[in-house]
């Protein structure tokens, strides 16, 4: 409001460098729809030329029918819903996991150093090799899903909080130690808020390694979710599914990065 | 006057892995209420050290730290500012005053919370009390970390070189800013610093050290005339001082390279 009453005295060259602001905005909005525009534009040209076959490239028509027929069976929000599930779950229980562990590795030094090879090696390993285990241990099905998706998630989570406590400035801990704070204190006042920069960093980078691993795991076993209908349409030629399944899961995405960048505002402010 | 703090042959060892470093060597002065002393010496050579030994954040490796006469040093009775001003960016100024009363919970807390209050309406910061330290210039940011300080009432302040990341201009402002504060709210205070003008425009006595290891080359009583550290630059025997202790300290570096 303020802002606004003072912007009213501003001179001309203000005003342009504005409008000059308004207007790159502006150009950048278009050409992102316009880039969309085109690409959906030129596949279905494309296709519906033949030029390319939509027997293996499908197209926006064909998807959006495809997506149709699914709506009217319900069985989109079924499986959409199921890899939605297995991949919040695992968002959740890799996040919070993950922070404690870092929260209890820079609490003490020397279980720190002790677990620092082992992380080292889980985080370059890559979590699909685990499979077979996995379905082993908790057994086909849901919980086997979970479990990848937070395998995949939990080291990054743990890896990238820890260094960013570690990263804390030495200066600031004096200053608290110097008023008398204990430990848990310097970690409530100061190495928690400080980190809340990384954290909604590792909120957005487990955004995608959840779907990573939550899609993962429905191809390694599944009987229902977006992962399981893209396995299953490319195993019967059915591109309009795969094409269709892969749509609803850019949505998803998109979405639930929102969300965290809608919470990446609310802190800022 | 009463004697506050006591080093008494004070020796200090710095444990690193491929090596010891001797850091203090038989350090002793006191310092006594209402005092406000300068430690100048060479970089590196322990100052910094002598104020970690004062706020219990290092036990001296020989030799004894008396504070208000008891070698066990209360953390409360200490207040510590640093080169920077360590506020804490997400906090607004008020909640960073406040923060050694939340850590330390004490029981007249309101009590302290009005004198917070105060203490930011007379040294003209309360229209930022809602305010984000990011907001504010690095003078101010000073300002609020000395009543960050002065809130717990410690009965004496450590300044670990607080003005040295300031421009020259800001930087004499604020010394008459502090120097006033420190006077008025009859504080005792230890002040480290490689600025010699600085050091004997706001003390009563200055303690020249030598380099690594570090011994008290000179411990020099000062009495210029002037109300503000910038006043007191204009006294006549201001240069004569600044003379001796610019040699005892080159001297250091002569011999040391030497």
């Amino acid at each position: 409001m303020k802002k606004k009453a003072k912007m009213v005295n501003f001179s001309l060259s203000h005003k342009k460098y504005v409008k000059k602001l308004k207007q790159d905005k502006f150009i950048v909005i278009f050409f992102r729809i316009f880039i969309l525009v085109a690409f959906l534009g030129l596949w279905e040209l494309l296709t519906y030329l033949n030029v390319l076959d939509p027997f293996f490239f499908s197209s926006p028509s064909r998807i959006i029918a495809q997506l149709g027929d699914m709506i009217a069976s319900g069985t989109l929000f079924h499986h959409t819903w199921v890899t939605l599930y297995e991949t919040l779950i695992g968002f959740f229980i890799a996040t919070v996991l993950g922070y404690l562990i870092a929260v209890l590795l820079w609490w003490n030094e020397k279980v720190r150093k002790i677990f620092e090879p082992y992380i080292v090696v889980l985080n370059s390993l890559p979590k699909i090799a685990l499979g077979p285990i996995i379905i082993l241990w908790v057994g086909a099905g849901t919980n086997a899903i979970i479990l990848m998706c937070v395998l995949i998630s939990i080291v990054i989570t743990t890896m990238t909080m820890l260094s960013s406590f570690v990263a804390c400035d030495e200066g600031k801990i004096l200053l608290l130690k110097s008023m008398n704070a204990n430990k848990f204190q310097i970690l409530w006042k100061l190495i928690l808020p400080s980190s809340m920069r990384d954290f909604i960093s590792v909120l957005k980078i487990n955004v995608g390694m959840s779907f990573v691993g939550s899609i993962m795991g429905e191809y390694l076993t599944s009987k229902a979710g977006l992962g399981y209908l893209i396995v299953y349409g490319g195993q019967i030629f059915k591109i309009d599914l795969v094409m269709s399944a892969t749509f609803v899961l850019c949505i998803l995405a998109f979405v639930m990065y929102y969300l965290v960048s809608l919470l990446e505002r609310i802190y800022k402010k | 006057m009463n004697e506050i703090l006591k080093f008494d042959n004070v020796t200090y060892f710095y444990q690193t892995k491929d090596d010891e470093i001797f850091a203090l060597d038989n350090i002793n002065f006191n310092v006594f209420e209402e005092e406000f002393v300068s430690i100048v010496g060479p970089s590196g050579c322990g100052k910094t050290t002598i104020l970690s030994l004062i706020a219990g954040l290092l036990k001296p490796s020989s030799g004894n730290v008396y504070l208000d006469g008891s070698n066990k040093i209360d953390t409360k009775k200490i207040g510590y500012m640093f080169q920077r001003d360590m506020l804490f960016d997400w906090r607004s100024v008020w909640k960073n005053i406040t923060l050694g009363l939340e850590l330390q919970k004490p029981k007249n807390l309101d009590e302290k919370l009005q004198f917070a209050e105060e203490l930011l309406k007379k040294y003209s910061l309360y229209n930022f009390k809602n305010k984000k330290p990011r907001s504010l210039s690095g003078g101010m940011r000073q300002r609020v970390a000395l009543i960050r300080t002065l809130v717990m009432e410690p009965k004496l302040l450590l300044l670990d070189e607080p003005f040295s990341a300031l421009d020259y201009q800001t930087r004499l402002s604020l010394c008459d800013d502090v120097y006033e504060i420190i006077k008025s709210e009859k504080k005792t205070a230890i002040l480290v610093t490689h600025d010699i003008s600085e050091a004997i425009s706001m003390s009563d006595k200055i303690i020249v050290l030598s380099s690594r290891p570090a011994r008290i080359k000179d411990e020099i009583n000062l009495d210029l005339i002037g109300e503000t550290p910038l006043k007191k630059r204009e006294d006549s025997s201001f240069s004569g001082y600044f003379e001796k202790i610019w040699r005892e300290l080159t001297n250091e570096e002569k011999s040391e390279n030497g």
